[in-house]
């Protein structure tokens, strides 16, 4: 027992001679020398510091210089020691030993080696643009993200004159609904600072396609121009969409005119003028007045009204209505049905006006589109 | 009684100095930056095939980890019907990708700027990419590029066919489903190119001729490898019939 306090005595005794003798001595030889690598990462406790002189930097542990490196920086702040300046830590010290180079940081954040080369980065959002046909261009927009919270956005819809016919509010995540009233051409601002700020093109129209004997015009035409075209497609989706409260349009030589007041609501508006005789009515008052017909659409369908009915010749109007098909809504002098409005249901139809000569038959496909650009 | 007070005082005096010295002791760890960068490559070409495809410009911008596409449509021959089908594809042109290490930040952005055809000085004719390149190391270790070019394009395509009919999300050329596991359809070959720095800015370019079969250019910053494409040239080739050549029956197997 005596010889175990006695030993204990003399350890104690020894080590505390051995710490105060090492932390005389110079570099290295100490009880706790700082080991020289060129790519290593320290913890140090107690009194180190570092003093940048001009070709080294120097770690001192109290007066005694432990290590000797290239070049200090300082990690937190990212700059170079200035000549005769010092780094210390209050508690302790972090020291990182790259090629010869320390970085020195106080609060352990260690040094990025690597430049900033891709500015923003933030998490990716997923966006999806819908748009159903049927109804009036009904168009939404979701965001999918994985963001931490969500986020507001705006959507500003300006129609071609820069004015706002739209707005509508959202999430990020969420999703965000707006509808477009008339056809045209649409600018979409998507605003989310920072995320998005984003301008799409939106195009919302009613597409004329696969003509038989039949042109698109967008303002009057008195022209006779028979043998190629018998119906004549006037398109007064723009008048309405400038205010005008009526508008008259002359559809042949005599200057005949067929005066239509704006409807309610409308996301296009035609008016139909068709001739069904190749070489007659050489009245010029007669031509293109045998079938005039309004095709209108409406948000969720399409309405076709009958303005004026003439001529010698028997006629026929088929239409395509969802889910019947081809269907006969009108005829003159002759047997058969006679709506002189018909509702379809849907966002696209096929017109054909037809009669006895049918070198005049004419024919005309309507589609409702609503597409990004 | 006394030795016991005395023992204890040691003791203390002991467990004071070694504790001590176990606190003051440097503590240390090596830095290895070629493992971390190593690390942060490995990392980037293991997620690559599922990062993010945007195919607005605006988004890559502020996007990281996404890989910027440009939507085409692809001509297979679909050997369960039997008969020839457009598919849409999508062609990658850019990367922003960044990883980082505990000490060292891997950012590389890539972007094909321009592509046209070219012939070289031998009368070879060829694609020239000219790509964008800003790369957070000032110097890259190492920087190599191929050329893929395909035995058979109708058959390459087939077999990305087979991924879109069972994800139907449209596959990317040279990603779908890793990088690399098109080889079977293709050859690898050495492009020449040329890494011009600028003084101004952070943005290189980097020019690369391809031979003119070649579907797209494979950069490869070991282990990381990023294929690019150029949608002209690829939207030229699709336009002139691929169906003239015919199909092999049989369909190749999708690994």
């Amino acid at each position: 027992m005596i010889v175990f306090r006695d030993v204990l005595i003399f350890a104690g005794l020894v080590a505390l001679a051995a710490a105060v003798i090492a932390s005389l001595f110079p570099v290295g030889e100490g009880a706790s020398p700082v080991p020289a690598c060129s790519d290593c990462a320290f913890k140090l406790t107690g009194g180190y510091w570092i003093r940048q002189y001009g070709n080294y930097a120097a770690l001192y542990l109290g007066t005694r210089e432990a290590a000797r490196h290239g070049w200090a920086y300082r990690a937190d702040e990212g700059r170079p020691l200035r000549i005769g300046e010092n780094a210390t830590c209050d508690t302790a010290m972090y020291l990182w030993v790259v090629g010869g180079v320390a970085y020195v940081s106080c609060d352990g954040s260690p040094p990025r080696f690597g430049r900033d080369v891709l500015g923003p980065k933030l998490p990716f959002v997923d966006v999806r643009i819908n748009s159903d046909w049927r109804r009036g261009c009904d168009t939404t927009i979701r965001f999918e993200a994985n963001l931490t919270e969500s986020l507001g956005v705006e959507v500003e819809v300006y129609d071609e004159e820069g004015r706002l016919v739209a707005s509508a509010t959202g999430t990020i995540p969420g999703s965000v609904s707006f509808s477009i009233p008339m056809a045209g051409v649409y600018r979409v601002h998507i605003y989310a600072p920072p995320l998005f700020d984003e301008w799409h093109t939106l195009t919302a129209q009613v597409r004329i396609s696969d003509l038989l004997r039949a042109r698109v015009f967008k303002s009057n035409d008195t022209q006779d121009l028979r043998s190629s075209t018998s119906l004549k497609i006037f398109d007064l989706t723009n008048y309405w969409k400038k205010g005008y409260t009526s508008v008259t349009v002359h559809v042949n030589p005599a200057g005949v005119s067929f005066t239509l007041s704006a409807p309610a609501g409308a996301f296009a508006d035609f008016l139909l003028a068709w001739e069904d005789c190749p070489n007659c009515d050489p009245a010029d008052g007669d031509m293109y007045v045998d079938e005039v017909w309004r095709l209108t659409f409406t948000q969720t369908n399409i309405v076709l009204t009958n303005i004026h009915s003439g001529g010698d010749f028997w006629h026929e109007v088929y239409v395509t209505s969802q889910p019947y098909g081809r269907v006969l809504i009108w005829t003159w002098n002759k047997e058969g049905p006679k709506l002189n409005s018909y509702t379809i249901n849907w966002f696209s139809t096929i017109v054909w006006i037809e009669s006895q000569d049918s070198t005049m038959n004419a024919r005309a496909t309507f589609v409702k589109e609503c597409y990004w650009g | 009684m006394w030795s016991l007070a005395y023992g204890l005082i040691a003791m203390a005096v002991v467990a004071f100095v070694v504790l001590y010295a176990a606190a003051h002791a440097p503590n240390f760890t090596t830095v290895n930056l070629a493992d971390q960068l190593y690390g942060a490559k490995k990392w980037i070409a293991e997620y690559l095939p599922s990062f993010p495809r945007v195919d607005v410009t605006s988004r890559f911008r502020i996007f990281v980890n996404v890989v910027r596409v440009v939507r085409a449509n692809a001509t297979a021959y679909d050997y369960d019907t039997r008969q020839w089908t457009t598919f849409p594809v999508y062609l990658p042109v850019g990367y922003r990708l960044e990883r980082a290490g505990e000490n060292v930040i891997y950012q590389i952005y890539l972007n094909v700027t321009r592509c046209r055809y070219t012939a070289l000085p031998w009368g070879e004719p060829a694609t020239l990419y000219e790509i964008e390149l800003r790369h957070s190391l000032d110097q890259l270790p190492w920087l190599d590029v191929y050329a893929a070019v395909p035995h058979n394009l109708t058959q390459y395509y087939s077999w990305l066919h087979s991924y879109y009919t069972a994800w139907r999300r449209p596959p990317a050329v040279g990603l779908t489903p890793r990088v690399g596991a098109d080889e079977a359809f293709m050859e690898l070959v050495k492009a020449e190119h040329i890494l011009v720095y600028n003084a101004t800015s952070d943005s290189a370019k980097l020019y690369v001729a391809a031979p003119a079969a070649a579907l797209y250019v494979l950069l490869v910053d070991y282990p990381l490898k990023l294929p690019l494409t150029c949608p002209e040239q690829i939207a030229s080739a699709l336009s002139e019939s691929q169906r003239s050549d015919t199909p092999v029956i049989g369909p190749p197997s999708p690994r």
